[in-house]
Parts: structure tokens; sequence; C-alpha cells
């Protein structure tokens, strides 16, 4: 180990630096930083007294009604989206994976929902769910399923669910795509053997596909737990925490402590607890799920 | 026999599901707000025609949008749709370069050179996207803030890149772990040092995984709204996510109006996804396999 650094060693810091340098001021640093304001009882509206607090703004935090409330609501909410994005997920993937006239035609539409900006995801269900002009309340009840329109993002009970339906639409084809890969590679002569041996569609699904299937599901179950756990956008344009605290998750509190109530301190503590909560969660998939894989 | 009809319903299905919504979305804004208001809705444009689209690009001048008599209110923020519009392609198509350059030379290093620190380079980039993006926007935006660089386009530039980046390089360096290793050990012995080896072998031959990280850069840069939310505040540089959420938020916007500036909104990324599917869908799907 001399002082004089190889010539792979230079060239790979050269071309490696750009990257890292950006890291470090946009991500590396404000997340440092995020600590040590969550240690100081900072409130922008009053500049010049912030004092340091130790974890007081942690404490706090996690002894306020809204927090449990969030902590509820984004629970509902994530559980509902990747249970049913997974279920759909393998239901589009089994189908693409068939080969009839048009599938491809299929394939190209499965990215129409993934290149959708939120944001127009967003109004696009918003409209759909209008409480006079929707398309929604025409269908139902056109079906007979519904006497009379219904305003339905004002109904606590649904709002979440409908919301929750939103981000399933955009997120399913990602998932998809996923298991597809991972359905393409499982080998032809496991499917023959089970022929052979007599077995129904129904049973190759279940002991061949779906085990085969186990490394892609993890992905799809980890990516999407961490994504439907921190999502911010539709709860912003959709119902802003409401009807009531119908759809108040942790994005959404911590959001509104920020920028509304303007309370930095307690903002990047609750920060800090999402972020340890999004490890806790992965850990705990790749740690149980993983090893079954293994 | 059965085997056909189903896979024709379950076709008919997602085609039903994948598209309907915007379709839906398409045809209300080919409508005008007369003809969008009317219970029960109609489904097809009973007289189609662009004029929430001329609404748009002529907002800046109201006068003119009065006389069409179109009943619809414009709200004050529909003249800054065009400079958000401008906005969003020149964020968009920064990222995308600048990703492309920086992704390219961080991938090669981390794929082909054997350095100290390797590891640690490549956990570092990972790690970053693995804190949630509403815990860094607070001291994202205290950061930025305090350089002085709130509601500029080079803000938003350089925050994209910092999300963007990790996956690309993930992407990339895939792509670089299946090129044979004999042709860079032949351009080494040909004289070529890492620059070299680099334009010469992995660029040429990496155009599918450069197009991909190409499209996921733009795509994401486009389509993000948190953090232009938090770091921008007037027409200077806010990007189209931001109008159109000002827009929907504001009860008194008439619906013909929201729906076609979604539809402008949409329509670029869902042409770059379909045109270039077969890139983003292996670059997308880079590694799931291997696990």
């Amino acid at each position: 180990m001399g002082l004089r650094l190889s010539y792979d060693d230079r060239s790979a810091a050269v071309l490696v630096f750009p990257v890292l340098a950006v890291l470090l001021v946009v991500a590396a640093y404000p997340i440092l930083y995020s600590f040590w304001v969550s240690l100081h009882d900072i409130v922008l509206t009053r500049p010049l007294r912030r004092p340091f607090v130790w974890f007081e703004n942690y404490e706090r935090m996690l002894g306020d009604a809204r927090f449990h409330t969030a902590v509820l609501r984004t629970t509902v909410y994530t559980v509902v989206t990747v249970s049913v994005v997974s279920v759909l997920a393998v239901g589009v993937a089994l189908l693409l994976n068939e080969t009839f006239p048009g599938h491809k035609l299929l394939n190209a539409l499965l990215l129409l929902p993934w290149a959708t900006p939120s944001i127009v995801n967003g109004l696009m269900w918003k409209w759909i769910y209008d409480p006079t002009y929707g398309l929604m309340n025409a269908v139902l009840v056109k079906l007979g399923l519904i006497e009379s329109y219904r305003a339905w993002l004002g109904d606590p009970d649904l709002t979440l669910l409908l919301i929750s339906n939103a981000a399933i639409w955009k997120q399913m084809p990602l998932a998809a795509l996923l298991l597809l890969v991972t359905m393409k590679a499982i080998p032809d002569d496991l499917y023959r053997a089970a022929k052979v041996d007599g077995a129904t569609v129904f049973q190759r699904f279940v002991h061949v596909t779906l085990p085969a299937l186990r490394p892609g599901l993890m992905l799809v179950l980890v990516y999407e737990t961490m994504i439907s756990i921190r999502h911010f956008d539709l709860f912003l344009i959709m119902t802003q925490g409401g009807p009531g605290d119908a759809s108040y998750t942790l994005s959404w509190l911590i959001y509104v402590e920020t920028f509304r109530s303007l309370r930095f301190g307690t903002g990047a503590a609750l920060s800090y607890l999402l972020a340890m909560l999004t490890f806790l969660l992965s850990w705990l998939f790749i740690r149980f799920l993983g090893e079954k894989t293994a | 026999m059965a085997r056909r009809l189903l896979l024709a319903l379950f076709s008919a299905l997602f085609v039903l599901y994948v598209a309907g919504p915007v379709l839906w979305l398409l045809s209300s804004s080919l409508q005008m707000e007369s003809e969008i208001t009317a219970v029960p809705p109609n489904w097809l444009p009973p007289h189609p025609g662009l004029h929430n689209f001329t609404a748009i690009f002529t907002a800046g001048d109201s006068a003119e949008y009065a006389n069409r008599g179109i009943a619809g209110f414009l709200p004050s923020g529909a003249a800054n749709l065009l400079p958000a519009l401008y906005n969003s392609l020149k964020v968009g198509l920064w990222v995308a370069g600048l990703n492309l350059l920086f992704s390219l030379t961080a991938a090669y290093a981390i794929a082909v050179i054997d350095f100290k620190g390797r590891r640690a380079t490549l956990y570092t980039v990972l790690a970053t996207r693995v804190i949630p993006d509403i815990a860094l926007v607070v001291p994202l935006f205290l950061v930025i803030r305090n350089l002085g660089l709130i509601n500029s386009i080079g803000a938003l530039v350089v925050t994209y890149l910092a999300v963007t980046v990790p996956f690309t390089i993930f992407i990339l360096i895939s792509y670089f772990e299946g090129i044979p290793r004999d042709l860079y050990r032949a351009s080494r012995i040909d004289g070529c040092g890492h620059w070299g080896a680099l334009r010469h072998v992995y660029l040429p031959l990496s155009l599918p995984a450069l197009v991909a990280a190409l499209m996921f850069a733009f795509l994401t840069s486009w389509n993000e709204f948190l953090f232009a939310l938090v770091l921008t505040q007037n027409a200077a540089a806010q990007t189209l996510p931001i109008i159109i959420a000002g827009f929907v938020m504001d009860f008194t916007t008439s619906f013909s109006f929201v729906n076609a500036a979604g539809v402008i909104a949409i329509l670029p990324p869902v042409l770059l996804a379909i045109i270039f599917q077969r890139y983003i869908v292996s670059g997308l799907t880079a590694g799931a396999v291997k696990g």
C-alpha cells in the first residue's frame, strides 16, 4: 500500500466523482442535516429562537394522536395497494405470457399507466369519481348497482380505497413486467414434466409457476411497499387528507407539519421515523421472505 | 377453443382496465364545458374539437377566449401553462443528458475497473434511493434555500439527477457485465486507456441500455411532483405537474380545461414509452431475473 494510486484507481476516481458529488450535496448532506434539524425546536414563524431539544420532537410526535391516525391510514393504504397490485400483476403476467394474436398490442398498452404522470393519474380518477358528472356514478347507475349518484371521495369509509385504486392502476404494470420476466425464465421442461404426471392447469400453476415466481414476487412486494408507504401525490391532489382525517397518511402529516405549520423540527423527526419504518420493513421482508427462497 | 375464448375475454378486460380511464380523459378533453357537464355523461364527444387546447395555447389572451363563447372559466394560472410546458421540457432534457453522462462514466468504473472502494461506491449510490422522497424533501428544501437556489431550473435538474442516477447506474452496470471481458482486454492491449475502452467498446455496444437510461431519466423528471412543489414558487421554474395540480385544487376551474391540460401532460411520456417500449422494458427489468 503505497501512497501513489494506480492508473485504475485514478481513472475510477475521475469517472465516479461527478455522481458522488451530486449525491453528496443533494442526498447525503441533506439526510445528515435533517437529523440535526430534528433535534431542534425549529418553527419558521419564530425564526430567531431554535433551541436544541434532544429527542423531544420524536417523543412529542410518537405521542401525538395525529401520528397514530397517520400510521393506521398508511398501513391500510399500503396493505390494500400492495396486495391488490400483486394479485392483479400475477394475473396480467399470466395473460401476457401467452402467445396469441394481439398480445404485442397488450404489451405496449401495459406501459400506458406506468408512463402517466401521477398528477394526471390523480386528476383522471378524481374526474371519474366526480359526484355529479363522473363516469363511475353513471356506470354504476346504469348497471343498477346503485340507486342514485354519490359523492365517492366524500365518503370516509371509501376514500382511502378509492385513492388506493388510482395508485393500483399506475403501479400494476411495473409489477406485472417484473413477474413476466421471472415467468419467462421458467424452463418449459418443468411444465412438460408436470403434464406427464397428469397435473391440471390449476395444479401446474400452484406447484410449478408460483414457487418459481417467488423471487419476482418478493421483489414486487418490497418495491411496492416502499412506494406505497411514502406515497404523497395522490393524497394532495385528490383529498388533502380528508374528508375529516380519512386519508391522513404519514407523508401527508409530514407535509402539513412542515409546509403548512412550518414546524421544521417535528417535520424532520417525522421524516426520520418514516425512513426508519421503511428500513425496518425492507429488512423484515428480506429476512423472512428471502430465507424461504434460498 | 375454450382457451381462445378465455384469452379474448381477459384481453378485453385488460384493455378496458388499462386504456379505459385514459380514453375517458381524452374524450372529456374534446368536449365543451356544456357537453362535459351533461347527466348522464357523453361517452363520446358529440362535437369533438380542439377548443380546450386552443384555449390553453391562447390563454394569455383572455378576450379572444371569451369571444369563442365557451361557457368555461379559465383560472388565473392558465397563462402559466405554456411556460410550465417549456420548463418541463427543459428540465427533462437537461436531466436526461447529464444523467447519461454521469451514470455512463460511473457505471463503467464500477462494472469494469477493479478499484479500491468499488463495493463501497456501489452501495453508497444505491443506498441513497432507500430514503423516502418525503423524508428528503424537508432538508433538501433547507439546503437549496440556503444556497439561494429556490425557484430555479438548476435546483430541479440537480435534484432529479440525484433521484435518477442510482437506477440508471444499476441498469448500465447489469448491461456492461454482459459484455464479454475479452473485448475490454483486446482494447487495452491495442493501447486504449479507460476512456478509450469506454468510448470504443462499451459505448457502441450498449445502445439499448443507454436509450433505456435516457427514457427513464426524462420520464421521471417530466412526471415528478413533490420536489417541484417544494422547490419552485412561480412561472420561472414551475413544471407542468405543479400548474395542473393547482387547477385541480381550484374549484372554479372548468373541467374541460383541466382535462385538456392533463392530456397535454400525459402525451409526451406515453408516446415515448410506446415508441421505446422494448428498451424501457429491458431496462426496467434489468437484474430482476438474477434476483
